[in-house]
């Protein structure tokens, strides 16, 4: 091994290493090793000229081996592995040492120990570099297609700006109609602009681009592959109505004599057993809810059958399956929100003037259940009083730590519809802390001040209802007064959170997606990564990633599509070259390695008469869990060989 | 047959032995053992006492809960501050270095608690041993028109993550123990709200703790009630007691009698008001008259 | 603004006194929300003392992380809670508030600042081992009621009330009744 010529080169990243580690002695030190030709030290490695003296180095001093100690692999492992292509040493030569977060971040008391630790990280990569080999990038080709999981605001979005960019988008949404949220809303928050009014021509623009496929009442049951090459298998549920004969004419509906809580009005209103969510559904077309109708429970009506002069009723329609194949995938899911019958104290599910703001949405928006008029559950009339209770379920250890970002906006919106609806009204607001971050918001804020609505600091103790009218009484303290008080309202609308859809584990665990604490998914990276994801050729899209607005959302989705296009116009990605191979002669069989496999790479085969395991390599992410699952050590992983780890523990502990 | 460690506390020995008269025959009507925990103290009150000095509370509980130990017998009993106290006090035991440092104290007495005692609301014991199924079977009477405020007291269930009996907010046992001998458990305004006794505010504050209990009668009241029910027996005295208080100062006019749990389901089970301790609350039974009761026939 | 309450330094120490002499009871990570309180007054709205008394518990743990001991510890409201746990229950930021105001009087009762009424109960409770005495009525009753005259308790057994007047004499809880009884 006398042929290894290795440049050490220790980054002071300003202060960040060099303010605790001494980087000098370092490079000291790590200069006397064996095969090393140098060892030097530099402010910022990763700067043009750092990454120059790399490159002049490997030239000049023929240098076949390069270290860098700096900061983690996941930050710049990518740059320095450039700049060794670029002066032609094949980048897998290129290894790191983390001497910024696994040294002086952590040992920022300790500048000596930090010392020892970065001389003893920096030679592990040293004794490890000589066993790595120059290893190849693998290339695949892209199928330019998207696939957008779910058909909110976020979803529409996504799939518009890719279509447009002439990618095949295949959209796929749970429910009858896409829409999500934002067609519940009605006015948005701070231009009042209505929300059906802009979000309607974006729904009619999916049904009409020649690049989208709409896949509407219909789930993603699973998905094999990787970025560029995905197959998902997509079940399309019955509607019992013949989507390419259905003209949403509504004669069945009309027809049909059963009256179901509505599930768009949130149970405020009724539809019938075949309906559309709302009138301008896309795509409009109808579906027969199998648990309702009375063919399906007696066997007995068919109103609609009879009824529909395009003669698609189909009672005998089954699911059907779909499989597409995409190089890109979006989420889109959005959110749920979150359940107030959790906070008994408030009495939600109990006290019937006491509304969530999704509720009160549908209550003020003219084609709900009482045609936009603001009326009590308990006996429609008009509120003289309204209170907004914020942060139920948000800024709540005892529910969901964060903050739900959209209820403050929300509840001032609302809150401001009922001064304009009612101008004698006592509206209240009763906060923690007005977040009115956007932009407009604090603005609109002022506005709702000026408008008479009155804001109360003091998150609500209690609620309590009058059993003979029904008012409601809340029970709080004013904290700017440091007065208790108890005080009287003929309506209670909760500002509750937003929550991670129930069905987010199906999706995380069909994708391999991680979730944060907070039960989102989780972007690769929380300020440089945002729309992307732990997979490859995965992108998050609006509230998925966590709670969003609608401005936020949008511009999320767009985000995500704009990352999704660059494969998708690229026509081909690039692969790890670090991956699992078997030795086949050593191989046994057991199929250990193909259990474990997370990413379903392993493939037996037969080898001169017996089963062998083998590697498929573009579905390979080189994580290694074979390799170590493997009893007979016959899998080995390109650049973490096992001789490479041992010499590496051993020049740790070799001081 | 179910044994337990019968502890006492103070009020009800001292100052109801309706309610430990009325609990000891119920058990017994249930074949549930209640053995006498010699030598124990007051559990100690954690309002009063638990304020003063938490350590000395703790090793004071120690040594109650060491003396069940010794019986080989986990605890009833019928006191939300016994609970509070007791239940605590095992849950906060089951930390070795914390049971270190109160058996250090306990060596001078040559006594050692090891940990894992159970401490059991008579509730749980009802609930839990004897089942709803075997309740409706000993019930002879049904009180069949009698309307009950229930109050559940605050300490058996909070704080709820070391009580462990679910959410604190709109708890349903009481009223089905109500509903189970066929009386009506009535809705009033602040059923949840404490009687006002507690933390020690009924020595420290006798005022204050009377203006908790004369607003929860007054919304029992003009909710139209026959009784209380309660499950704490320092809730039963400041009811019972503190209406007569108030009463005297002038400034409530009708009590409101008041039941032990188990005063209630021994009427039910057909046992004599007189043994189960009714006429010996300050607050006359008055409810009796309206369910036709004179006499018990057991 | 001479003796001005605007020129008050806050400091930590209070709430550390708080968090480590509740230590030696409740664990330490539960406690140690008290640095995560954000005053939003759930607690005094939930609280069923503070519609009839003074006591505002958020101030009082206002009090507590700003250090302002004199405040916290001398005044009545710290006796008006009947620890009912309402307020802990609900504390979005699972603050410990009764388990606080319980240590907070024990600093208090350490220092002499118990009431008097109190300290009668403390008074029986190391002269019998109950809180209560039993007086001769209650034996009646007792008897009529088919139980022992005297409960099986340090009542009956002096050797028990022995014990824990040992323990209490151990631990110092004793004299400090005794001291404050005066």
């Amino acid at each position: 091994m006398a042929d290894e010529r290795i440049g050490v080169y220790i980054c002071h990243c300003g202060t960040n290493i060099a303010g605790t580690v001494d980087v000098e002695k370092v490079a000291q030190r790590i200069a006397g090793l064996p095969n090393v030709v140098l060892a030097k030290d530099y402010k910022y490695m990763c700067s043009e000229p750092g990454q120059a003296m790399i490159k002049q180095d490997i030239r000049d001093r023929k240098l076949n081996r390069v270290i860098v100690a700096s900061c983690s692999p996941r930050m710049h492992e990518p740059t320095f592995r450039k700049a060794a292509q670029e002066a032609g040493l094949n980048p897998y030569l290129v290894e790191m040492a983390n001497i910024r977060e696994q040294c002086s971040w952590v040992h920022m008391k300790e500048p000596e120990k930090a010392t020892v630790k970065a001389i003893a990280l920096v030679a592990a990569a040293v004794a490890k570099s000589v066993f790595d080999e120059p290893l190849q990038m693998r290339e695949v080709p892209v199928t330019p297609a998207a696939l957008v999981i779910g058909g909110g605001i976020a979803g529409i979005q996504s799939s518009l700006d890719l279509a447009d960019q002439g990618f095949k988008v295949h959209l796929v949404e749970k429910t009858p109609s896409i829409g999500g949220h934002m067609a519940q809303l009605d006015k948005t928050f701070p231009t009042l602009d209505c929300s059906a009014c802009i979000l309607t021509p974006k729904m009619v623009d999916i049904s009409r681009h020649p690049n989208i496929s709409l896949l509407a009442y219909s789930e993603v049951k699973a998905i094999d592959g990787y970025i560029g090459n995905f197959k998902a298998r997509v079940l399309k549920k019955p509607r019992y109505v013949d989507e390419s004969k259905c003209t949403g004419c509504g004669l069945c509906a009309e027809k049909c004599p059963v009256n179901v809580p509505s599930e768009f009005d949130l149970g405020l209103g009724t539809r019938k057993a075949i309906y559309v969510p709302f009138p301008q559904a896309v795509p409009l077309r109808y579906t027969i809810d199998r648990e309702n109708c009375l063919y399906f429970k007696k066997n007995i009506c068919r109103a609609c059958e009879k009824f529909c002069t395009s003669g698609a009723i189909d009672f005998g329609q089954l699911p059907a399956e779909v499989e597409l194949e995409v190089g890109a995938i979006i989420i889109a899911t959005g959110y749920d929100l979150y359940d107030a019958g959790h906070k008994a104290e408030y009495g939600y599910g109990i006290y019937r003037n006491v509304i969530n703001g999704l509720e009160f949405e549908r209550l003020v928006n003219a084609s709900g259940p009482t045609s936009g008029k603001v009326l009590r559950p308990s006996d429609g009339k008009a509120p003289r009083s309204v209170a907004f209770v914020q942060c139920v379920g948000s800024r709540d250890k005892n529910a969901n730590l964060y903050c739900s970002r959209v209820c403050c906006m929300a509840s001032l919106k609302q809150a401001h519809q009922i001064k304009e609806k009612f101008p004698g009204a006592e509206v209240s607001i009763f906060y923690i802390d007005m977040r009115c971050f956007g932009k407009g918001y604090e603005e609109f804020y002022e506005r709702v001040q000026q408008e008479g609505v009155r804001f109360i600091r003091g998150r609500v103790g209690e609620i309590l209802e009058n059993p003979d009218d029904k008012n409601l009484v809340l029970r709080f303290e004013d904290t700017l007064l440091g007065e208790v008080a108890e005080r009287e309202f003929d309506l209670a609308v909760l500002a509750t959170g937003v929550i991670p859809r129930a069905d987010t584990s199906e999706l995380q665990s069909i994708l391999k997606l991680s979730r944060g604490p907070d039960g989102f998914f989780l972007e690769a990276h929380p300020k440089l990564r945002p729309v992307e994801t732990n997979i490859d050729g995965v992108f998050l899209g609006g509230a998925a990633q966590g709670p969003k607005d609608i401005p936020d959302a949008v511009a999320q989705a767009g985000a995500a599509a704009s990352r999704a296009a660059v494969p998708l116009s690229m026509g081909k990605v690039e692969l790890e070259g670090i991956i699992a191979s078997v030795d086949e002669d050593l191989c046994s069989g057991c199929r250990i390695c193909e259990s474990v496999c997370e990413y379903g790479a392993i493939k037996m085969k037969e080898k001169s008469g017996k089963q062998v395991s083998s590697v498929i390599e573009v579905l390979c992410k080189g994580c290694g869990v074979c390799g170590s699952a493997c009893p007979t050590k016959s899998i080995k992983m390109c650049h973490f060989t096992d001789d490479a780890i041992l010499a590496q523990v051993k020049a740790v502990l070799r001081d | 047959m179910k044994k337990y460690a019968f502890f006492l506390g103070c009020i009800m020995p001292l100052r109801y032995p309706g309610i430990e008269a009325a609990t000891r025959l119920v058990m017994n009507e249930f074949q549930i053992d209640l053995l006498e925990m010699n030598g124990a103290t007051c559990c100690p009150a954690p309002g009063v006492l638990g304020s003063f000095d938490l350590e000395n509370w703790l090793v004071i509980g120690a040594r109650n809960l060491s003396i069940a130990e010794q019986l080989g017998l986990d605890i009833t009993l019928t006191c939300n501050g016994c609970y509070a106290s007791l239940q605590e006090a095992s849950v906060i035991l089951n930390d070795k270095e914390r049971r270190g440092r109160v058996n250090a104290l306990l060596e001078k007495v040559k006594r050692s608690y090891g940990g894992g005692t159970q401490v059991k609301h008579v509730v749980e014991v009802l609930d839990k041993d004897v089942g709803s199924e075997t309740l409706k079977n000993h019930i002879t009477r049904q009180l069949k028109g009698l309307r009950v405020a229930a109050h559940y007291g605050c300490h058996y269930l909070k704080p709820t993550k070391i009580r462990a009996h679910g959410s604190s907010e709109r708890p349903v046992f009481l009223d089905d123990l109500v509903s189970l001998v066929g009386a009506e458990s009535v809705p009033y305004k602040d059923k949840n709200i404490c009687c006002g006794a507690g933390g020690g505010v009924r020595s420290g504050e006798p005022l204050v703790a009377l203006d908790f209990t004369l607003e929860k009668v007054q919304n029992m009241t003009a909710a139209g009630v026959d009784c209380i029910v309660t499950p704490c027996v320092f809730c039963h005295l400041q009811f019972d007691l503190g209406q007569t208080e108030l009463r005297d100062k002038g400034r409530l006019k009708e009590r409101v009698p008041v039941l032990y749990i188990t005063q209630l389901l021994g009427l039910a089970m057909g046992l004599s008001p007189e043994k189960l301790g009714l006429y010996d609350n300050s607050v006359p039974p008055a409810y009796l008259e309206r369910l036709g009761i004179t006499g018990g026939n057991k | 603004m001479k003796d001005s309450k605007a020129n008050r330094v806050p400091s930590w120490n209070l709430a550390k006194e708080v968090m480590s002499r509740g230590a030696r009871i409740y664990p330490l990570e539960d406690l140690n929300t008290l640095y995560e309180c954000v005053q939003c007054g759930t607690c005094v709205g939930s609280c069923p003392s503070g519609r009839r008394t003074a006591l505002r518990i958020r101030s009082m743990i206002r009090g507590i992380q700003m250090g302002y001991r004199e405040e916290v510890l001398d005044t009545n409201d710290l006796w008006s809670c009947t620890t009912c746990y309402t307020c802990q229950e609900r504390c979005p930021r699972d603050v410990r508030v009764t388990e606080i105001v319980k240590i907070v009087r024990n600093i208090a009762f350490e220092e002499g600042r118990a009431k008097e009424r109190h300290l009668v109960v403390a008074n029986n409770f190391i002269k019998t081992g109950h809180t209560i005495p039993l007086n001769e009525e209650g034996k009646k009753t007792r008897v009529k009621l088919g139980l022992s005259p005297v409960p099986p308790t340090s009542l009956l057994f002096p050797e028990a009330l022995a014990e824990i007047q040992e323990i209490m004499r151990t631990d110092g809880f004793y004299n400090k009744v005794i001291r404050d009884k005066k």
